[in-house]
């Protein structure tokens, strides 16, 4: 149904939501991590149980994209009786429809338990992983199918459209100016500045693009993955509004190749879009055209880099180029082009909406509303969260994600990606904004927080982004092909136990040359990881170099596994489970590991239930 | 260009002979003249000549350098112009700078510099005497053509009958079997532009599972792009393959919550167990190994897909299951 004008979307509207005063199961099944839980097997249980029980019209099933906790997904609500079931599988459909739905009683099994308190709750809102989040953009996850259009319209999707299509184009930049919006992509340039640069740039032939960065590089990081998934006309939506501000006619929407759902929904959503009137020609009846395309990526992190993505939308091979002049003034196809983030574009609807002074009186000076961001790594929750900007560190990590598993100690959170740094224990208190991360030698990046534990070598987890950057890097300019190159080697030496002290100069001294010489910000900030894990572990590379000792046991020529006499059982699993047959020893007597012939692959070490397997140091060293 | 009294006499085949001192390239301050190292800038006169055998890179530049320094040089060329093999080639080593940028400027301050006398299309004949004093037979060959009045603008070539010009290559027709049906099929599907160049190379990797040379020529044929660009853009990318795959492929994720979680561990159990490494085919084609820069399932790390279907939360154990269960599977 094309929708003609404003009055058309708001009766469709009105239609919507009367129809929908059923009771409602969610489940969170049409994302990529539920999926692979299992989550469509449960999908097809509710749908047959409910048949079954002859419930198909009393009760709407449901299956929502992600609903952030990934840790005890596949996710169950019932509306009605407000209760959060959690990792449920098709066997246990008939009991919730029976027990609870019909019954009112709670499963009890399937109950989310705090591991802080070892307590049960049934209401999402008791869930501390919610607590403290505020889900300006995750909210409408639950409250819709991204599937379906209609779902997307009850929530008052398309509303903020068809009041920007009212207002003038400077006056909806003024507004985006104004709530102090910053890009989600990870620079923090202020969006509502980068639209006027846009919508003032000359271009020959009045053509300017609207490109939408969907290209997540960062490794851990997936909220874009996410909210395209779940909620992809909300991002249609503020790059509508976008081009209509800006003046433009022809928006790309730029998709990582490893998000085959993310595409799948996207192109679903611009199909169906298309058939209500709000992509096309005349949008809701007015003047204004836009089309927007569909682009995947090939697998190339540079391709992050708005001037690498844009000439990969030529078809052209990534590679950046200098920036005297700026993509908003002229990108692709040397026509300004204006490039924001997924979360970024999401974000707009929502301020026009809602307006600017509502958004601005969220987040901190220099920060506004909110930033989603996945906590992943050695944590207890993982999941994405949605918070105000300015929150601490230590009340996402301990209080939202539930601190680190195990009882291990929090050893540094490492915010930005390849191009951020690892924060350390004692920075846990600095507020989560653009400035503070950076301040701390990190940077805000496009959201990925990875928790790393006592287990986690800061040595190895710098060799590890350089190896990703040399892989990575497009190999244009020198100082980040030689330099990532150059001290990739030396700390290759390192973890290989053949450091020298005089290295970490070294380090230091390429490190800074990359950040003042590198072509583009994949190789300016490539440094990041290695000068902030020496800034704040520097003990590490020194433990590494001096004493020949990977305290956490990942440098495998500077450690060794050593079985306990008095905790092994000898119960001889280790021996078999031993790939070189390395373990010897009498069936209930200590075993004892050959350290000529181990490889150190830690198969014995995973496979020790009575924890008699340790890392040790290694006291003589063979020559 | 200008021209010495030398040549004047034999504007054809003949023998010319440059009768002053000249010394061989390679040496281009003979001890016997002293002189030479105070006469460089112009105020001492600086003695006698010197000639350069081959214009190529090295014999421009040493010619530049003795005409700088005040020699008259003689520069002598077997081939009708100067510049060598550099200015066949795209790049130099080691730095990648291109060719003909380095070399052009010279080509032309060579020609225009009034102490260097082009010799070419001619070849040394004779060579008498001792470093210091040389005397050396030229042999200029039939040019027919008046080199002072020539301005190179190749309308002489295009118009000669006998056709000698160099021609640009014709494209080779690819032989139209089943790749190139198929790849002809995709192509179908999108407008023949250099934006279509990333989607269409991505269906056809899809297809074949890798990107095979019929298909990257046949490609390059209808976008109208030259080959390199093609192989290039293909090469560029991780998503492409240029070698055929194996029958499955295992993508481990190396994302940083996987790494964190012992991704690399997962990966080296991988290559012990199928004998090879990342990025690798086994020799019996089975499977291929490669590493993937992160899938967005953090929460299941680590974790690996084969064949597209996920395998979340591994540790060694599964992964000797995982891999023997494969084995045992038809191609997907």
């Amino acid at each position: 149904m094309k929708l003609k004008h404003v009055q058309e979307l708001e009766r469709l509207r009105s239609q919507l939501s009367s129809s929908n005063g059923r009771s409602e199961i969610v489940i969170s099944a049409d994302a990529t991590c539920c999926i692979l839980r299992g989550a469509k097997g449960v999908a097809e249980a509710f749908r047959t149980e409910l048949q079954k029980a002859g419930l198909t019209d009393k009760v709407h099933l449901r299956l929502a994209g992600c609903l952030g906790f990934c840790e005890i997904e596949p996710m169950v609500i019932l509306k009605a009786r407000d209760i959060l079931y959690q990792r449920v599988e098709p066997k246990d459909v008939p009991e919730i429809i029976s027990e609870s739905l019909l019954g009112g009683r709670v499963v009890e099994r399937l109950l989310y338990v705090d591991p802080a308190t070892g307590q049960k709750q049934a209401r999402i809102e008791a869930v501390p992983f919610y607590g403290k989040q505020n889900r300006l953009i995750l909210g409408a996850n639950e409250r819709i199918e991204p599937v379906r259009i209609e779902d997307y319209i009850a929530i008052d999707g398309y509303a903020a459209l068809a009041k920007g299509l009212t207002m003038k184009p400077e006056a909806i930049i003024e507004e985006i100016k104004a709530s102090g919006l910053r890009g989600r992509g990870g620079g923090g340039f202020p969006t509502g500045k980068k639209w006027e640069t846009c919508r003032n740039a000359e271009s020959e032939d009045g053509v300017r693009y609207i490109i939408c960065n969907a290209d997540e590089g960062d490794p851990g990081a997936y909220m874009d993955r996410s909210v395209l998934e779940a909620n992809p006309h909300a991002v249609l939506e503020g790059m509508i509004i976008g081009s209509f501000a800006i003046g433009s006619h022809e928006g790309y929407v730029y998709v990582r190749n490893e998000y085959p759902l993310a595409v799948e929904h996207l192109a679903l959503a611009l199909r169906q879009a298309e058939e209500h009137g709000l992509l096309g020609e005349n949008i809701l009846g007015s003047s204004h055209d836009f089309r927007i395309k569909v682009v995947r990526g090939a697998g190339a992190f540079v391709c992050g880099e708005s001037t690498a993505l844009m000439q990969s939308l030529e078809g052209k091979v990534g590679r950046p180029r200098a920036k005297y002049v700026h993509t908003v003034e002229r990108g692709l196809y040397d026509r300004p082009s204006d490039l924001n983030n997924v979360e970024t574009w999401a974000n707009v609807p929502l301020i026009i909406q809602r307006g600017a002074s509502w958004f601005a009186s969220i987040g901190t000076a220099g920060s506004k509303g909110t930033k989603i961001f996945s906590l992943v790594g050695k944590i207890n929750n993982t999941g994405l969260v949605e918070v105000p900007m300015g929150i601490p560190l230590r009340e996402i990590i301990f209080d939202i994600g539930g601190g680190i598993p195990g009882g291990k100690k929090f050893k540094a959170v490492q915010t930005g990606g390849p191009s951020g740094g690892c924060i350390p224990e004692r920075l846990l208190d600095i507020p989560v904004d653009y400035d503070e991360l950076t301040k701390a030698g990190s940077m805000m990046g496009s959201g990925g927080m990875i928790v790393m534990d006592e287990d986690t070598c800061m040595v190895d987890v710098a060799r590890y982004f350089l190896n990703f950057l040399k892989g990575e890097s497009c190999g244009k300019c020198v100082a980040c092909r030689e330099g990532v190159r150059r001290m990739l080697e030396i700390l290759e030496r390192i973890t290989a136990g053949e450091g020298r002290l005089e290295d970490l100069d070294t380090l230091l001294e390429l490190g800074e040359y990359l950040q003042d010489t590198a072509l583009c910000a994949l190789g300016t900030t490539a440094a990041n990881p290695v000068l902030t894990t020496l800034k704040y572990f520097r003990h590490e590379y020194e433990a590494h170099i001096g004493e020949r000792y990977c305290a956490a046991g990942v440098c495998k020529p500077l450690f060794q596994y050593v079985i306990s006499a008095e905790t092994c059982t000898g119960c001889q699993v280790c021996a078999k489970r031993c790939p070189v047959e390395a373990i010897s020893g009498e069936k209930k007597g200590p075993h004892r590991i050959n350290l000529e012939t181990c490889t150190k692959c830690g198969a014995c070490f995973e496979a020790c239930r009575y924890e008699a397997i340790e890392k040790a140091r290694i006291k003589e060293r063979v020559a | 260009m200008a021209k010495t009294s030398v040549k004047s006499k034999a504007p054809a085949a003949g023998k010319t002979t440059a009768s002053r001192k000249a010394a061989p390239a390679k040496r281009p301050r003979p001890a016997t003249r002293p002189a030479a190292a105070a006469g460089g800038n112009g105020k001492g006169k600086p003695l006698g000549s010197v000639l350069v055998v081959g214009a190529g890179i090295a014999g421009i530049q040493s010619s530049l350098d003795l005409a700088e320094s005040g020699y008259k040089v003689y520069l002598v060329e077997k081939n009708p112009s100067i510049g060598g093999v550099m200015t066949m080639l795209d790049k130099t080593f080691p730095t990648n700078d291109c060719s003909m940028c380095i070399v052009s400027p010279k080509l032309v301050e060579a020609a225009r510099h009034n102490n260097i006398e082009l010799l070419s299309y001619a070849e040394v004949d004779k060579v008498q005497g001792q470093a210091g004093r040389f005397k050396i037979e030229v042999r200029k060959k039939a040019r027919s053509v008046d080199l002072a009045k020539c301005t190179g603008c190749g309308a002489c070539a295009a118009a000669c009958p006998v056709d000698q010009r160099i021609r640009v290559p014709e494209p080779i027709p690819v032989e139209a079997d089943e790749t190139v049906v198929k790849t002809d099929a995709i192509m179908d599907r999108y407008p023949p532009q250099r934006a279509s160049l990333i989607m269409v190379l991505q269906d056809v990797n899809a297809a074949f599972n890798y990107l095979p040379e019929p298909a990257l020529l046949r490609i390059s044929e209808r976008l109208a792009l030259p080959y390199a660009e093609v192989y290039g853009t293909a090469s560029f990318y991780k998503a492409f393959s240029l070698e055929p795959r194996g029958e499955h492929l295992v993508q481990v994720c190396v994302g940083t919550a996987c790494h964190v979680r012992g991704a690399q561990r997962i990966l080296e159990e991988f290559e012990r167990l199928l004998s090879v490494k990342s990025g690798m085919t086994t020799e019996d084609r089975k499977f291929t190994l490669e590493t993937v820069n992160c899938l967005g399932a953090c929460a299941l790390g680590p974790i690996v897909v084969v064949d597209g279907e996920y395998h979340g939360s591994l540790n060694l154990a599964r992964v000797s299951r995982l891999v023997d269960n494969y084995a045992k599977k038809e191609s997907a």
